[in-house]
């Protein structure tokens, strides 16, 4: 595990950073908005062209689904996971717009690692049902009281979380050093070019 | 709101109680995963009554081969050949929304000739995709002949896209900042020789499918999407429109060069298997619209942008989203500054809009079954990814 955590990129013990175009005076208005209702929720918000990016409280994403329905937001675009392993968190983002509204919102959550809970969004977008099942499958959050939590993708008795970046399979092949630094190179276009982990 | 109540499927005991009850009220069925009609490899679980659907629970995965996880061990433009393999039916259109993704990840903008050249192909992707459902589902329906027809000149979109790249089915020809190659000489000849020859045999398939009552009594009022239904689960494309929600991303969210092409969104009344059949059909006729006008407005000039060839997009995440020829084709990259995505997540279309099913699907026939999972037009490399 350790061995695998050293080989992921150095660049992720930075702080995931938001980009800083500036947002629309709509999504501006939206985020204002946001803000009146479940405010205390929200611990980061941005906006950047037609998006409000917002991190928000764990044990409240719930309410600032609920509220962001009601403001019309009722398409789930997307719903998927993310594992920054140096930080020992995962994230949940949820992309959500509406087929009638200009406004896109990107609701992001943390959950620690060894600990990953959040409760589910499956009441208010129906379509999270598969999006949670997979994110459970792929990263181990745990949607509770989500109504048919399964795996999705992998076998029912698969062990472990694919997606994790410190994910081993015992049945892959083991290399030394050298070998991957061999088979890093086979893989990159540039022959020159050092193996992964000793970039930068 | 009582339709969407999501049921967790019958646990191993319950199957063996229903196995031995006499009276065989009720019956789960397998379907597939070995089946010709679900077009891939797909269990999907049914709960009957006599003839009746009352549930239903699909099993994925059987293709699944880790698309994200390869994508996050690969350089940015090491990724697109993997992404022809999502939906194999539509590899322009897959590439397409990748290296738009990337792009705008990476502040690239590509060059005018380059962004007619993926309209045209991305359309011509559309027409071949449609029409290798259309085929597939009239062989659903027992109609052969329409198979036949549809194969034929699928065919020759087939072909002008192996002038172009060189490749059948698995293109990866968009790159990131641009294309690869300019279009042949006397392609776009062909390109307009293929529409002239296309456009009457549409009114040819209509003889098949439109005009035949049996094509209508099979699918008209079945499998019914209501429009909050497709808003709940999030379905796009012509699954989408069907329902009579004029929504289109190239309309609604333009991307790329869409906003300079004149086309009209075709919608549906009911959201019944007649009406995504109709949607379908139709936009064909609007592709071959955009195809004409990009084939008479493209201008001439470079085709690639300046890229550094180890593309290396700055910190950030983005949603990036097209209307692929299935609906809404989403891909989330999360940059860490490096070479490769530190996230790679794909949003495919027909995992969504097969999530529908089990609305669409309780209440119809076994018989219509077939038809109703024709019509959500999955394909199975990018539902499982």
């Amino acid at each position: 595990m350790a061995e695998a955590a050293k080989g992921a990129h150095k660049a992720e013990t930075a702080p995931p950073r938001m980009a800083e175009a500036e947002g629309t005076p709509e999504a501006k208005a939206f985020l204002e908005a946001l803000r009146a209702k479940v405010g205390d929720a929200i611990l980061e918000a941005r906006t950047r062209g037609r998006e409000v990016v917002a991190q928000v409280r764990p044990d409240r994403n719930v309410e600032v689904a609920q509220a962001l329905y009601d403001m019309g937001l009722e398409y789930l675009n997307c719903l998927c996971g993310l594992d920054w392993v140096a930080q020992n968190r995962l994230e949940v983002v949820y992309n959500v717009s509406s087929l009638s509204h200009p406004v896109k919102v990107e609701m992001k959550v943390f959950v620690p690692r060894d600990d990953p809970r959040v409760r589910t969004v499956v009441p208010i977008w129906t379509g999270a049902n598969w999006h949670e099942r997979e994110t459970y499958d792929l990263f181990g959050v745990v949607f509770e009281g989500h109504p048919d939590l399964r795996r999705i993708l992998l076998p029912e008795d698969w062990m472990g979380y694919p997606l994790r970046k410190d994910y081993e399979d015992e049945r892959m092949p083991r290399f030394d050093a050298a070998e991957k630094k061999r088979r890093a190179r086979l893989f990159s276009r540039d022959a020159e070019a050092p193996a992964e982990g000793e970039e930068k | 709101m009582a339709t969407r109540v999501i049921t967790r499927p019958p646990t191993a005991d319950e199957l063996m109680a229903t196995r031995a009850s006499e009276t065989m009220e009720e019956m789960y069925v397998n379907m597939g995963p070995q089946h010709p009609s679900t077009h891939g490899v797909l269990r999907l679980l049914l709960k009957l009554d006599g003839e009746i659907v009352l549930d239903v629970w699909p099993y994925i995965g059987y293709l699944h081969r880790c698309h994200e996880k390869i994508g996050e061990n690969r350089e940015y433009i090491q990724i697109i050949p993997y992404t022809d393999r999502l939906d194999y039916l539509a590899s322009m259109y897959n590439n397409f929304g990748y290296v738009h993704a990337v792009e705008k990840l990476a502040g690239v903008t590509p060059p005018e000739r380059a962004e007619y050249m993926r309209v045209i192909l991305g359309e011509l992707q559309r027409i071949a995709s449609h029409l290798i459902w259309l085929g597939t589902f009239g062989l659903d329906l027992g109609n052969f002949t329409i198979f036949m027809w549809c194969f034929r000149e699928r065919e020759m979109v087939l072909d002008l896209f192996e002038q172009v790249s060189g490749q059948r089915l698995n293109y990866s020809f968009f790159r990131i900042g641009g294309m690869p190659m300019d279009f042949p000489e006397g392609w776009i000849g062909d390109c307009k020789a293929f529409l002239e020859w296309f456009k009457p045999r549409l009114k040819e398939y209509d003889r098949l499918s439109t005009d035949n009552i049996i094509w209508q009594k099979r699918t008209q009022g079945v499998g019914v999407l209501t429009q909050e239904d497709a808003r709940a689960y999030a379905v796009s494309g012509p699954m989408l429109r069907s329902t009579g929600i004029k929504w289109d991303l190239r309309r609604n969210d333009p991307y790329s060069i869409y906003d300079r092409f004149d086309f009209d969104i075709p919608v549906g009344e009911r959201g019944d298997v007649w009406d995504r059949f109709w949607v379908r059909r139709r936009e064909m006729e609007e592709s071959i619209k955009i195809v004409e006008q990009g084939l008479r407005d493209i201008p001439p000039g470079p085709i690639m942008a300046k890229v550094p060839t180890a593309i290396k997009p700055p910190v950030g995440h983005l949603y990036s989203r097209v209307e692929s020829p299935r609906g809404e084709l989403g891909d989330y990259i999360v940059s860490d500054g490096s070479k490769r995505p530190y996230r790679y997540k794909v949003r495919s279309p027909a995992y969504v809009n097969l999530s529908a099913i089990s609305v669409m699907l309780p209440g119809c026939l076994v018989a219509d079954a077939v038809a109703v999972l024709g019509s959500i037009d999955i394909v199975l490399g990018e539902v499982d990814r």
